[in-house]
């Protein structure tokens, strides 16, 4: 019996279309439908713009972490003037090669990989509620904002994203150190 | 090219394929997130329709492979793993050529130089789909040619 072939596709993208969907719906580690970057390059200056809830931390999602909060130029400075932590997400050699004064580096490629526990031991001198700002090369990179999810998952709840980066706080003349 | 007709080397291929798309899905199936975000990674599709690719590709991959292996609808299961490995060659060349780290889930566009590593990572996948791609397709064409023989027997 001759089988056309229209219908040969027909029937495998039918039933793998709707077993993805069913499984999907039905799974509890399902996700949404469609997928929702929109918050992840804004920076809300509710949380950010005046002082008094500059410091405040992000909300608090369905994962059950502390959503990191993006920050512009200005309170990044302000948190550096304060003391603030300040990770850096890139690889050692461009660590090295500069980052902003004070930093340390917390490469994301390797700490993404490391189990919870492992993460909460390289970060064991910073307290859960401290503010720590993660931030990246430039804003064409976007590991500052992997890592701050990531530390933010490992329990850390106050954690700030840098978005303009090492680029940008050089151009504005804040201090740097190779 | 006889031997490419050959019922056995078919046989093999389709179970090579097959074997490789089933296994390649699972990982896929049990991390749906990780996937949707490595699809974001690529920079290819617009926001909108990367999750309908991240939920239903792996079971895409599956349901071929199953049907690729068990010999049921060959012609078709071998024609949309051949499409899909189209795609996968077009998304990988773009990052290749855009100088995309989509290994770290970063997209910082590197010099070369310091990226030379991922970007030979990227050029061996590259040459493995083609490769597949290439077995994907003698499935089809040859799959063909033996339902025409039996119809004019």
């Amino acid at each position: 019996m001759k089988r056309k072939l229209s219908t040969e596709l027909l029937i495998i993208l039918i039933v793998s279309i709707a077993l993805g969907f069913t499984v999907n719906m039905l799974s509890p580690n399902g996700i949404a439908l469609v997928r929702d970057d929109s918050e992840r390059f804004l920076i809300d200056s509710s949380k950010t713009g005046s002082d008094n809830n500059q410091n405040q931390r992000g909300k608090l999602n369905k994962a059950g972490f502390y959503q990191p909060v993006n920050i512009p130029g200005e309170a990044a400075k302000k948190f550096f003037d304060e003391g603030v932590i300040f990770v850096d997400g890139r690889e050692p050699h461009e660590f090295q090669l500069g980052h902003i004064k004070g930093a340390r580096n917390i490469d994301y490629k390797n700490f993404k990989e490391k189990s919870k526990e492992e993460k909460l031991e390289i970060l064991k001198d910073i307290k859960k509620d401290q503010i720590i700002v993660s931030y990246c090369g430039s804003d064409s990179c976007e590991i500052s904002i992997d890592n701050a999810y990531e530390m933010a998952k490992a329990g850390f709840d106050n954690i700030k994203i840098y978005l303009g980066g090492y680029k940008e706080w050089k151009q504005s003349g804040y201090p740097v150190e190779d | 090219m006889k031997f490419l007709s050959n019922k056995y080397f078919l046989i093999a291929l389709r179970i090579i394929v097959g074997g490789i798309f089933i296994y390649a899905s699972l990982d896929k199936l049990l991390n749906q997130e990780m996937f949707s975000k490595a699809i974001y990674n690529y920079k290819f599709l617009p926001g909108i329709f990367i999750n309908f690719f991240a939920i239903t590709i792996p079971y895409i991959e599956l349901i071929a492979g199953i049907f690729l292996i068990s010999g049921i609808f060959k012609r078709g299961s071998s024609l949309i793993i051949s499409i899909l490995l189209i795609l996968f060659i077009v998304a990988l060349v773009q990052a290749y050529a855009r100088g995309l780290d989509i290994n770290c889930a970063c997209f910082e566009l590197k010099k070369e130089l310091e990226n030379a590593d991922q970007k030979s990572d990227i050029l061996l996948r590259i040459i493995e789909d083609f490769l597949l791609l290439a077995a994907s397709v003698i499935i089809f064409i040859k799959s063909k040619t033996i339902i025409t023989k039996e119809i004019h027997q």
